[in-house]
């Protein structure tokens, strides 16, 4: 366990009387890619919500390399490593591409408004610097070229791809995607996956929520399902195919057979 | 209707920075002679036109950048603006009858005064959004005029008399009635709140604002520390509004809370949004308009406010976005991906 960068302990989210998250319990294994998977309403998106801070879980444990999370502000979940993207993208689309994962990068600056403000040598220093941080990054996820159009312009893979070079930006131990790949047709979903092994080679730890399972089981190192809240099953993509939990979760047991 | 904001950037970037210190040059020099100007066109009938110049327009100027910070740049609805310009011209009656400091000494202590009110309405206010956000900064307004028209100290209705005008500086001597010095010690004023505008829009606290205002949720999991540069963007907002306050106590010599209500508020709101949120070039050409036109047409009398209204939903009709809209342009993408 001493390698694994996330560890959900016994974690139970209720919002009144619908229990979302029931009793989950996995880690996250540094530099590993974990898909998590499970038919709508599963409770794979609030996964994220608790691990970013967005809801407060009911019950159980989050650690975080090696201090809880609980309690830690949403802002301060970021700096200490952990960036997401969105289901429904969430750019700011008023925003150019650059400046959109720039203002990522603003998370570990030391300067703030008042050093800005006076344009002290640490303000321009951090400005450029990041500023080429964050070209890089969009050269690296290959949407270089698109660096100074508004985001909201940009075409629909392309903003995808910007959300996850946006939470690149924020410097992050662990990256959570949120259906990456929703909307993609079969060549982008190719390049993608070619993508975030490159993101996991680059140092990133990976947890994935997708949809399209050709994806998931091609990507991942290890599957996590869940299901009406609760995980059924932890296990290496071919072994988790094969899962009759797993199968009755997606396909629905013949009513012949129960 | 052409894009005078897109012309007037694209002039911007292809100049190189000793054309563009003459443009700036230019217009601060434009801005500067305008109180020349009494007996043209731009002389506004019955009202003193330099005394126009000073307030509203160069007051709402300054006002409608400050308030562009809230509004324009965070997107945080702040109705009650015109509780900061109170507390900055209190701080000046109050300390400019009872203390022997002058309006210079005066100025930082109201700035910091109006300051330090935006940290008390913002930090609790800040944590609602939205109309929640919108109605606690009405009250906030309300409660400042009103406070003053109960509290002794403050003179309740008849306000404070004999508020003192600016000692001389440089030879520069500031009487009651030298409006154009006022004038021009404002623009000053106006310089400094537009370069302290400028400068933050493109570093870490105008990235912050932006984002805030486009999508707040998705800011804070983005490592934007929020609700920190929310109570910066309301302090700033209402240093300039404080500053503001104190030079009008200064240079009227007379206030009272019927000088600070509700529709003072409104009307900045007015100038930012007629102008262009979050653009500063709108804003300031907003408040221009909107200070100056009530008075341009005063001879209609009582159908001055019909038609200052029908100009404004006129407009507003013809351009939703404001006269000089917030930047919407981009480079233009290189072929081989078109």
């Amino acid at each position: 366990m001493s390698n694994s960068i996330i560890s959900l302990k016994n974690v139970t989210m209720k919002f009144g009387g619908v229990t979302a998250l029931n009793d989950v319990t996995f880690d996250v294994k540094q530099g590993e890619i974990l898909g998590l998977i499970g038919p709508n309403g599963a409770g794979k998106t609030t996964v994220f919500n608790v691990i970013t801070g967005v809801y407060q879980i009911t019950s159980g444990a989050i650690d975080f390399d090696g201090k809880s999370l609980s309690g830690t502000k949403r802002y301060k979940i970021t700096k200490r490593g952990i960036a997401r993207t969105f289901q429904n993208i969430r750019l700011w689309g008023d925003m150019t591409a650059l400046e959109n994962v720039v203002t990522a990068t603003d998370t570990h600056k030391k300067s703030g408004l008042l050093s800005g403000l006076f344009g002290m040598p640490i303000s321009r220093k951090e400005e450029k610097r990041d500023k080429a941080r964050a070209q890089e990054l969009l050269d690296f996820i290959g949407i270089g070229e698109y660096a100074d159009r508004l985001a909201r312009n940009l075409p629909y893979g392309v903003q995808r791809r910007l959300e996850i070079a946006r939470a690149l930006g924020t410097n992050p131990k662990l990256v959570l995607l949120d259906e990456p790949a929703a909307g993609f047709n079969p060549s982008e979903k190719v390049e993608l996956a070619a993508t975030i092994r490159k993101i996991r080679d680059a140092g990133y730890t990976v947890l994935l929520i997708e949809h399209d399972m050709s994806l998931v089981m091609k990507v991942s190192d290890r599957v996590v399902v869940l299901d009406f809240g609760q995980k059924i099953a932890d296990d290496v993509p071919n072994k988790v195919q094969n899962d009759p939990r797993v199968i009755e979760a997606y396909l629905g047991v013949p009513e012949d057979a129960s | 209707m052409i894009n005078l904001r897109d012309k007037g950037a694209d002039i911007w970037e292809r100049s190189n920075r000793i054309e563009r210190t003459f443009i700036a040059l230019g217009f601060i020099a434009l801005a500067a002679s305008l109180p020349f100007f009494g007996g043209t066109f731009l002389n506004t009938p019955i009202a003193d036109y330099e005394s126009v110049l000073v307030y509203p327009i160069a007051m709402f100027v300054l006002m409608a950048i400050g308030l562009n910070i809230v509004i324009g740049k965070s997107g945080l609805l702040d109705l009650g603006y015109v509780a900061f310009f109170a507390i900055g011209a209190y701080t000046m009656g109050l300390l400019g009858t009872r203390t022997s400091l002058n309006t210079w000494e005066i100025l930082p202590i109201g700035i910091a005064m109006a300051m330090f009110s935006g940290v008390i309405l913002g930090v609790p206010a800040l944590k609602l959004r939205g109309d929640y956000l919108a109605i606690i900064t009405l009250g906030f307004g309300e409660i400042v005029r009103i406070v003053a028209l109960n509290l002794g100290t403050l003179g309740r209705s008849e306000g404070i008399l004999n508020i003192p005008t600016p000692p001389s500086v440089f030879g520069v001597e500031y009487s009651f009635d030298s409006h154009r010095i006022y004038y021009w010690t404002l623009l000053i004023l106006i310089l400094f709140a537009i370069w302290m505008v400028r400068r933050l829009s493109v570093r870490r606290a105008g990235r912050a604002w932006e984002s805030i205002r486009q999508d707040e949720d998705a800011a804070e999991l983005m490592g934007v520390p929020t609700f920190k540069y929310k109570v910066w963007a309301f302090v700033l907002g209402a240093s300039v509004g404080g500053a503001a306050g104190v030079f009008y106590a200064s240079k009227t010599l007379f206030i009272a809370p019927d000088n600070f209500t509700l529709q003072i508020s409104i009307l900045i709101l007015a100038c930012v949004v007629f102008g262009g949120m979050g653009n500063i070039w709108g804003v300031i050409l907003g408040a221009v308009i909107l200070g100056y036109l009530p008075d341009r047409i005063r001879f209609l009398s009582d159908a001055r406010l019909l038609v200052f209204g029908l100009v404004l939903v006129i407009m507003m009709n013809l351009r939703p976005d404001g006269l000089l809209p917030r930047k919407k342009r981009e480079k233009p993408l290189p072929k081989q991906v078109q």
